[in-house]
């Protein structure tokens, strides 16, 4: 592996344990429709890559951000290019997560012991479509805002709490600025976080019960 | 080998350690969402804004009136629709009652229409059809002078 | 990777390689997309004019499942039916326990969700 890699294996200490990783074999019998969900997960890196991108010239305030998205598009070399991937591979990603899902139910590798693994890959479902929400909006231009107006508004029709919930998602009785920075932030943080941390989950249970290879 | 002592104590700093933990997580949960609850939510009060004049309002049909206003140093924005109905004035909200998108007036159709969702409204702004639960919402209105002056809550 | 092939492969380097195609062919197709067909973005926010969102193709079916709660009943349509069926989603692998009835069931659970997806995108689609 070359020897600049060999010294950081000899201190890092990761070629013992992880070792297996590389080494360990592949069911034969997997065909192409086994790709879905890694091609899920090529789709997340990229979205991944292109939105720190896109985050370093996006400004989530009321005043710039129609101004800042027109700059990315227009100004930003490539800007073009790398806010058209962030968009088609969230759709592609929505499109592979629902395939993928597909498959698995096809092949019934939700039966025990997977049935965790297919709770967990349920909640990268809600997360992604809790993403394509609040992104919708970071544009802030007609559709955006319309949308989010709609979208919040659903949640006032919950009895009792749904008013208080309405304030609460949207930092203020209607969908201003406030909002804005909440769902960047929402958008940004707290949804990549989490699912990093389910992928984590999803891939660590699947080397621990291995490819359901059967049909 | 642990003496019974020893046992003991484990079994009470794992208890701890479980509460401990729960406890920290409930009480972190409860100051996140505090903090991320708006804090100043200001009770709305009906503040009058000039809107046209008086002969501009509309003799039959309805009109649509878009005006631009300012309160508490805060710009701010509001459609509405100016209606004569057989001689009856009045002002209706141009905010759907179902999920707030913006209703028009069709003129062949002789209804207010909601793009988004099919809502449906009559000349009073009363529900013809669509998933709306509530009419379109009437607005204070006030003739002084010649001028037409409609109550915003801001 | 053929069907016929039984054999087991290592993950480095047989496995890996197949999966450089494709992540190759997965990229290239977001590009070409993306170069063909750039995303518009819309007109600045308007408080004055009528305006129909039109949510992402994966929201359709909530855009039109709104639809069809009116009144009182919009809490059922908003809320509680996508809910359930995330629960409906999240309970499958309970439903099916082995057994070919539980299977069936756990068949029809599925049919069930992914077909009212389908339909309820397809609607509006079509409508539009």
């Amino acid at each position: 592996m070359g020897k600049a890699f060999d010294w950081i294996y000899s201190r890092f200490g990761i070629k013992e344990s992880h070792k297996g990783l590389l080494k360990r074999t592949i069911p034969g019998n997997v065909n192409y429709s086994y790709c879905l969900g890694g091609m899920a997960f090529i789709f997340y890196c990229t979205l991944l890559i292109s939105g720190m991108l896109l985050s370093s010239y996006y400004i989530p305030s009321e005043k710039e951000a129609f101004q800042s998205v027109v700059r990315i598009m227009r100004v930003a070399n490539l800007g073009l290019l790398i806010r058209a991937i962030h968009k088609w591979t969230a759709n592609l990603l929505m499109l592979s997560i629902l395939l993928h899902t597909l498959r698995v139910f096809a092949n019934k590798a939700y039966r025990p012991p997977r049935e965790l693994n297919w709770i967990a890959g349920a909640f990268t479902l809600v997360l992604s479509f809790a993403s394509g929400f609040t992104g919708y909006l970071l544009p802030w231009d007609q559709k955006a805002y319309w949308a989010t107006v709609v979208g919040t508004n659903m949640i006032a029709t919950i009895p009792l709490i749904g008013n208080s919930l309405l304030l609460l998602v949207r930092g203020g009785p209607e969908v201003t600025g406030f909002t804005l920075v909440r769902f960047y932030s929402l958008h940004v943080i707290w949804f990549p976080l989490l699912m990093n941390l389910l992928l984590w989950a999803h891939f660590h249970m699947i080397r621990k019960q291995g490819i359901s290879g059967g049909l | 080998m642990a003496t019974p002592d020893q046992q003991n104590r484990r079994t009470f700093l794992k208890t701890f350690i479980k509460i401990g933990l729960i406890f920290l997580a409930f009480i972190s949960g409860i100051i996140s969402l505090v903090f991320l609850y708006p804090s100043e939510i200001r009770k709305r009060e009906l503040k009058f804004f000039y809107a046209i004049k008086e002969e501009d309002l509309p003799r039959r049909g309805v009109k649509r009136i878009e005006l631009a206003y300012e309160s508490n140093q805060k710009a701010g924005s509001f459609r509405a629709f100016l209606i004569n109905n057989g001689g009856k004035i009045f002002a209706l909200s141009s905010v759907c009652s179902h999920l707030g998108c913006l209703v028009e007036w069709s003129r062949n159709n002789n209804m207010f229409a909601c793009p988004c969702h099919g809502g449906k409204y009559d000349i009073e702004g009363r529900i013809i059809a669509g998933p709306p639960a509530f009419p379109l919402e009437r607005i204070p209105m006030k003739i002084r002078n010649g001028k037409v002056y409609l109550g915003l809550k801001v | 990777m053929e069907s016929g092939d039984r054999g087991d492969k290592r993950l480095y380097p047989d496995y890996m390689s197949e999966i450089l195609i494709v992540i190759f062919f997965s990229l290239g197709l977001v590009v070409l997309l993306s170069l063909l067909f750039p995303p518009p973005l819309g007109r600045e926010i308007s408080f004055f004019s009528a305006y129909q969102p039109a949510p992402e193709w994966y929201f359709l079916w909530l855009y039109q499942l709104v639809r069809y709660f009116s009144g009182q009943w919009a809490f059922i349509g908003n809320i509680i039916v996508p809910l359930s069926s995330l629960a409906l989603l999240l309970s499958i692998p309970f439903i099916d326990h082995g057994t070919k009835v539980s299977r069936n069931m756990a068949i029809a659970a599925f049919a069930l969700l992914f077909g009212s997806f389908l339909v309820l995108t397809l609607f509006p689609l079509i409508r539009i």
